[in-house]
């Protein structure tokens, strides 16, 4: 029963990440826009939906859409400013963007606790098997919204802009209209699993916003290749299930958590030098 | 009070100087390699934990120790190009792949410290007497930091404008491929740059490791302070790099006057965000050219 419930848990992991790794790939492999700050969106979702469920006592589906819509705001004001720069600078900007938050995270104690984090979220059902199915509706909806949007007239003007945005731009598309509704769109998405992943753990604290969590979405991404919806949900999977044995092994949880990370980071390093466009990817990374 | 004042300027000066020894290495390599080695905290991070194994658990030679680490460090930094950058430059990644190459990697060394020395905090006991200048307190440590950082970059920017390595290394950043019709070879040239600038970064990390504390995230932390420096003065140009990491300790210093000290990272991040924003070539202004 034990083992059940742990496969019913890397499952419902497997799901909220696959969301935001679909969400991320909107915006940097359909779109263009390299952003290191999507787990900013990620953290902001979660505490906004924590604290409106907790402090104003909102139910919960409403404090989800609320987490995603706070995102999706945090999204739109990045974008525009920073959505002109290009390639290395709008990387910097957005993983600067992703760092602001956690110091906002630590810092504001009469919002947040700071780094004591916020206890006692409320679950939305108590039974696991029945949130693991509220959580995959809602990753095979994701998947559609972006799978249908990538085929849009909407999508396919993201991608020429990705492609060529002088060339866009001539052929009359406002680009940084199109570049800032992607990148609202992806962070809408990001703060959703944010908000599903706060009323799942129950606890978060600025921790949320760690670099090692940037590596591990893209190590994601890229897996599963830029420009496919299809391969980031993959690829989510194979890098959820790849450190798992290492739990069986029993090493110390001391190292365990190390031993994830390196893993992430060495698969990342292998697939960019011998294999840049992982298992279904369209497009290299600009 | 205008002891608490010089006190503010003071600690300014020694955090731009801290910042200075990570952002002069950051930038060296970005102005001949074109792109951004974040790992370059990593190098400083495992090299201050390489010092506390040699000089406080095996105890050898503290001056020994010192040296060891910065043969560490050159090595630690020359074997990152070699394992990543270098087949990555083979099959001409953008710049943007070198970059997550370059955080993956110091995620990487991260992880390793945090599985070898653990997550506590760890400290390189030394003499360190305080001296007072006008009500303000600085230690040795600290006077050294400021002394090393200068000495340090004057004898860059003799390499740079009087070797012939110095200008090999110009070559390279200005146009590689032209420096190779000269017959310049730039991965040998790019070797030499990871070996000077880790030896930086080797130099920050024994002199940060022997003023601060030890944590494995120390390397993230500063190598986005020294290279908000670098954004600030020009990541181009390690002048400019280390003009700006002065001006980031002194705001961030002088700030926390009107605000929390918790604050003093969101600083540097509104600086660097302003600076990309509206002046992406830094006040030194040089145009960045487009790899």
């Amino acid at each position: 029963m034990a083992f059940v419930n742990y496969l019913i848990h890397l499952a419902i992991l497997i799901g909220m990440y696959s969301i935001l790794t679909v969400a991320l790939n909107f915006a940097v492999g359909f779109t263009g826009l390299l952003n290191l700050g999507h787990i900013g969106f990620f953290g902001i979702g979660a505490y906004a939906s924590a604290l409106l469920a907790l402090q104003l006592g909102w139910p919960l589906w409403l404090s989800i859409l609320a987490g995603g819509s706070v995102a999706m705001i945090a999204g739109i004001l990045l974008a525009l400013p920073t959505t002109r720069l290009k390639g290395d600078y709008l990387a910097l900007a957005t993983l600067g963007f992703a760092f602001i938050m956690g110091s906002v995270a630590r810092n504001w104690t009469e919002l947040t606790r700071g780094a004591l984090g916020i206890p006692g979220i409320p679950k939305i059902v108590s039974d696991n098997t029945q949130f693991l199915i509220i959580v995959l509706i809602i990753a095979v909806i994701t998947y559609i919204v972006f799978f249908m949007l990538s085929r849009s007239r909407f999508g396919k003007a993201c991608q020429a802009i990705r492609d060529d945005e002088l060339a866009a731009k001539m052929l009359g598309k406002n680009t940084f209209l199109h570049k800032i509704s992607a990148l609202g769109i992806s962070a809408f998405f990001a703060g959703i699993a944010g908000a599903l992943f706060s009323h799942y753990i129950t606890f978060i604290d600025p921790s949320i916003f760690g670099l090692g969590d940037i590596i591990l979405l893209f190590s994601m991404l890229i897996v599963g290749g830029l420009g496919s919806v299809k391969g980031s949900a993959i690829g989510t999977i194979v890098l959820f299930l790849i450190p798992e044995p290492l739990r069986f092994i029993g090493f110390p949880s001391s190292i365990l958590g190390p031993m994830r990370e390196i893993i992430f980071a060495l698969i990342l390093l292998l697939i960019l030098i011998y294999r840049p466009r992982g298992l279904f990817g369209k497009v290299d990374l600009a | 009070m205008p002891s608490i004042a010089l006190q503010l300027i003071l600690n300014g000066l020694i955090a731009g100087a801290v910042y200075a020894l990570v952002a002069s290495g950051f930038s060296l390599i970005y102005s001949v390699t074109k792109f951004m080695h974040f790992a370059h905290g990593a190098v400083l991070a495992i090299a201050a934990y390489a010092l506390f194994t040699l000089a406080v658990s095996a105890g050898i030679n503290f001056y020994a120790a010192i040296l060891l680490t910065l043969v560490f460090a050159c090595i630690v930094g020359v074997l990152m190009d070699w394992a990543v950058y270098r087949p990555l430059r083979k099959r001409k990644a953008s710049s943007a792949v070198l970059l997550i190459a370059s955080i993956a990697l110091m995620t990487l060394v991260n992880a390793i410290v945090l599985a070898v020395w653990g997550a506590d905090v760890k400290t390189i006991p030394t003499i360190n007497p305080v001296f007072d200048v006008l009500g303000a307190r600085i230690t040795l440590v600290q006077v050294i930091i400021i002394a090393v950082s200068a000495i340090l970059l004057l004898a860059l920017w003799f390499l740079m404008k009087r070797t012939k390595l110095g200008k090999a290394m110009r070559a390279v950043a200005d146009n590689k491929d032209v420096a190779q019709t000269v017959g310049i070879n730039p991965e040998r040239i790019y070797t030499w740059t990871f070996i000077i600038g880790s030896l930086l970064a080797g130099v920050a990390g024994v002199l940060i490791g022997i003023e601060q504390n030890l944590y494995p995230q120390m390397g993230v932390s500063l190598v986005i302070k020294g290279f908000t420096g670098a954004v600030i003065g020009s990541l181009v140009s390690v002048p400019g790099s280390v003009l700006g990491s002065f001006i980031l300790g002194l705001v961030e210093n002088i700030g926390i006057w009107w605000l929390p000290s918790g604050y003093k990272d969101a600083i540097a991040f509104v600086l660097l965000f302003i600076f990309l924003l509206f002046r992406p070539t830094g006040l030194l202004g040089v145009k960045v050219r487009e790899a």
